[in-house]
């Protein structure tokens, strides 16, 4: 079945549930967030659909984009040369996101499902009843960007720990210093040495069972030796 | 099997009341030999039997998808590599037809028919590590060491190919980095001929052995409904008796060209979907290879390897794509964003163990705890693209 | 005793027509030490200390942790596997428990969620225990640095690393040559683990801060 038959399908039988058809490399209908559940068992459950594969779920954060096609969508945070988080006072802002890729292996047709729900409250409802698959995807897209699903069995980060802060795939997420006393940014290279006797790294090595040293705001001059 | 799952035990008999035994949880990983890395699965144990298993990932997090959103087009395809160790050339497929696709460009020949071989040749070489580590799990050490054999030929070949031994970074947005040396097609064609007849050793080694076989046989079935249902695909889903191979069924490249046979499993030992299934599909997949590699290196055009009229630094246009393509574990899929510039603006990669993982708290229930073992093993789940 | 091992082995002169090429002993300084108490007048013993005896023990036999992290840890196995053998080097026996074991390999990315366990490993180890860093990545990051919110930028933060074996992934060969640096490290010979002076000319030229 064509894509905007399968749009059209979708909005007379959901109406105002399913808004835009999406024209783009791959096609597909932009629907509300709330109802993505039911419109996930149609497309699974109707003969002409039978959508019974969801091949990729994927959660992302808007903000910045740059929808002129220019391609100046705004820079996201590091680590600078001596693996130190960089530091911005931007607010994110703009939507997120979520799409899910569907194939039909009865019929061999595919369809996109996209869904933009706002920063303040990401809430889509869960799929992971209609497509099990579905349910370590939402999981990823919560740990990572942030989006909750409603109605999910066991939401809940996958990926990075329970007591992780922040959503890193967002835009405006700055990188951490440490977790847990384990300490993720690099060492004062310009500290370390490395000649005929080997190489030294600097003193103050951060260890994770010792409290961190605060940050030094001068560098030893005579490192790296040239 | 669930009957079991819910306290029975294999006389029908209620185990729990019975025994009085209470369910003990163990942590198998993530530091683990039979884990194929750092997987670490939390298993609720009644004696042998297992009644529940959650997998906790995330111990190889890499953080590729953040990166992907600071580095240029070209620039990510060596992070995609990264992801499934044993098969790089395969992630890089998977990328570059993405990208490709989006930019509209069209690869030469040439380079197409080097990047067939490279990822058939790719995908042998996976397979051997998927039999050898499996026939590891089930406690014979000889196959690896053999299929380590053959292996050692195969990144003989793309080492002299590309310059990497294990991570390739050989394939470019709009062909390859550079073309084959003097003598490829010869070098390929006399591996292939020994790699034909080498099979038949594993498979009397391994496939064919009555422990192996008692021991993966109706163990670990995974049906096709829930196959669909978890999204497995790759010689998981085959095993289950379905032949879908994007190579044929959402043809990329050149791969309609080709001659080959979609091997699946039809429960020759035991029930459709078993670990001796999805086994003996990697088995038969290795000749389909082989068919594919003379095919194209018989084909193989002169010419240039790179698209001719692609700047340096790639632009791809406003708009969304999700593209997959068959690796040595799967379909290997990915969503990629972007907005018009230099950079991606998300890329999702929807990797195949991921999926093929989760399966796993679905039918691990009800099974004894070896079997286990033999059912993560016939998986084959490598980490570096669950984690990403 | 106060002379150093080294002093004591330079200073003795091997008897003449002595070629300790011929020697296939798996100890070259062994070798050596056989061949200085075959030249001398008292032929039946060997002055050493009991640390050294040890040390020379334990260089043959260091066996690792079956520890794998990432990519690094396939090259791990193909260095134990079929070609290369690292058993010729006493260093095949993977032990599954970090009980049994005298060598951690740190094979791959180590990231934050890892880190810990990572730590857990080495601590259950028994004295003396080695570790070597395998790749980019177990060194300082590797190609995970700018934006890798999880990854460790080198697992010396965590434990203190022996052996740095650089490479992305090291190919077996070096992992070979690690362990060796290794091993001349567990003999006290400090000074085989001093790179060449052209390594260090070469070090220097590298740019490795902005400034």
């Amino acid at each position: 079945m064509e894509a905007t038959a399968i749009h059209a399908l979708l909005q007379s039988r959901f109406g105002d549930a399913v808004s835009d058809y999406v024209d783009g490399f791959e096609k597909g209908s932009l629907v509300a967030a709330a109802r993505v559940a039911e419109i996930a068992a149609f497309l699974r459950d109707d003969p002409a659909l039978g959508f019974e594969s969801l091949m990729c779920l994927t959660g992302l954060d808007w903000d910045g984009y740059d929808a002129s096609g220019k391609g100046k969508s705004v820079d996201i945070l590091g680590y600078d040369e001596l693996g130190r988080p960089q530091a911005s006072d931007r607010v994110g802002d703009g939507d997120l996101g979520v799409a899910y890729a569907l194939y039909s292996h009865r019929h061999g047709h595919k369809h996109t499902l996209f869904v933009r729900v706002p920063r303040a409250a990401p809430e889509v409802a869960s799929t992971a009843a209609v497509w099990p698959t579905a349910a370590w995807h939402e999981r990823e897209a919560w740990d990572l960007v942030g989006i909750r699903f409603a109605g999910h069995p066991d939401l809940k980060r996958i990926l990075l720990d329970e007591d992780w802060v922040g959503h890193p795939l967002r835009k405006d997420y700055a990188m951490p210093g440490d977790w847990q006393g384990v300490p993720l940014d690099g060492r004062d290279y310009a500290a370390c040495k490395w000649d005929e006797s080997g190489v030294t790294l600097p003193d103050d090595v951060k260890r994770p069972d010792e409290p961190k040293q605060p940050d030094e705001t001068t560098r030893p001059e005579t490192g790296n030796q040239g | 099997m669930s009957e079991t799952a819910a306290g029975r035990g294999w006389g029908g008999q209620d185990v729990r009341r019975e025994l009085h035994s209470e369910l003990l949880e163990i942590n198998m990983g993530p530091q683990h030999p039979a884990t194929h890395g750092v997987l670490r699965l939390l298993v609720r144990t009644d004696g042998e039997i297992v009644h529940g298993v959650t997998a906790h990932i995330g111990y190889l997090h890499r953080c590729a998808e953040k990166i992907a959103e600071g580095c240029d087009w070209r620039q990510w395809m060596v992070y995609t590599d990264r992801f499934d160790y044993l098969a790089p050339i395969n992630m890089n497929f998977g990328y570059a037809v993405a990208v490709e696709r989006m930019l509209g460009v069209k690869v030469p020949e040439r380079a197409e028919h080097i990047r067939v071989i490279c990822a058939e040749l790719q995908r042998i070489a996976s397979h051997l590590i998927a039999i050898g580590t499996f026939g590891l799990d089930m406690g014979a050490w000889t196959p690896l060491l053999y299929c380590f054999r053959e292996r050692e030929e195969i990144l003989n070949i793309l080492e002299r190919l590309t310059g990497g031994r294990m991570l390739y970074n050989y394939f470019d947005i709009g062909g390859l980095r550079f073309d084959a040396y003097d003598g490829f097609e010869r070098d390929v064609l006399a591996f292939v001929n020994i790699m034909e007849q080498k099979i038949p050793e594993y498979d009397t080694l391994l496939s064919y052995n009555k422990i192996f076989i008692e021991r993966t046989a109706d163990v670990g079935v995974i049906d096709l409904a829930t196959c669909l249902a978890y999204g497995c695909t790759g010689p998981v889903l085959r095993g289950a008796g379905v032949p879908f191979d994007c190579r044929k069924d959402d043809p990329y490249s050149i791969y309609d060209r080709f001659e080959f046979d979609i091997p699946y499993g039809e429960g020759e030992q035991g029930t459709v979907g078993d670990c001796w299934d999805r086994y003996m599909v990697r088995m038969r997949e290795m000749y389909e290879s082989c068919r594919i590699i003379r095919q194209a290196v018989d084909a193989l055009p002169g010419g240039p390897v790179k698209a001719e009229d692609l700047k340096k630094l790639v632009k791809v246009p406003q708009g969304s794509l999700y593209t997959r393509t068959e690796s040595s574990k799967g379909e290997i899929g990915y969503h990629v964003f972007a907005d018009g510039g230099s950079k991606p603006f998300r890329t999702k990669v929807r990797s195949p163990s991921f999926s093929n993982l989760h399966v796993i708290e679905k039918v691990g229930p009800g099974m004894m705890l070896s079997d286990l073992v033999a059912t993560v093993g016939s998986l084959d789940i490598v980490l570096g693209e669950i984690d990403r | 005793m106060t002379q150093d091992r080294n002093d004591y082995v330079e200073s003795v002169t091997p008897p003449a027509g002595y070629d300790p090429r011929r020697e296939q002993c798996l100890d070259f300084h062994l070798a050596e030490d056989l061949a200085a108490m075959a030249g001398s007048d008292d032929k039946n013993f060997i002055l050493t200390t009991v640390d050294n005896l040890f040390d020379w023990a334990r260089l043959s036999s260091v066996w690792p942790v079956t520890f794998g992290l990432a990519c690094c840890a396939i090259e791990m196995m193909a260095a134990s596997a079929t070609r290369y053998d690292i058993d010729r080097f006493g260093a095949g026996a993977f032990r599954a428990t970090p009980r049994q074991a005298d060598l951690m390999i740190v094979s791959g990315t180590v990231t934050a969620k890892m880190a810990t366990r990572l730590k857990r490993i080495y601590e259950q180890m028994p004295e003396p225990k080695w570790v070597v860093a395998m790749g980019s990545c177990a060194i300082g990051g590797g190609p995970y640095f700018k934006y890798g919110y999880h990854v460790v930028k080198g697992v010396d933060f965590i434990v203190p690393v022996d052996v740095y074996i650089p490479g992305c992934p090291p190919r077996p060969e070096v992992l070979l040559d690690g362990l060796m640096r290794l091993q001349d490290k567990i003999r006290g010979r400090r000074d085989d683990a001093k790179p060449p002076k052209w390594v260090a000319d070469y070090a220097r030229k590298i740019p490795y801060v902005k400034r």
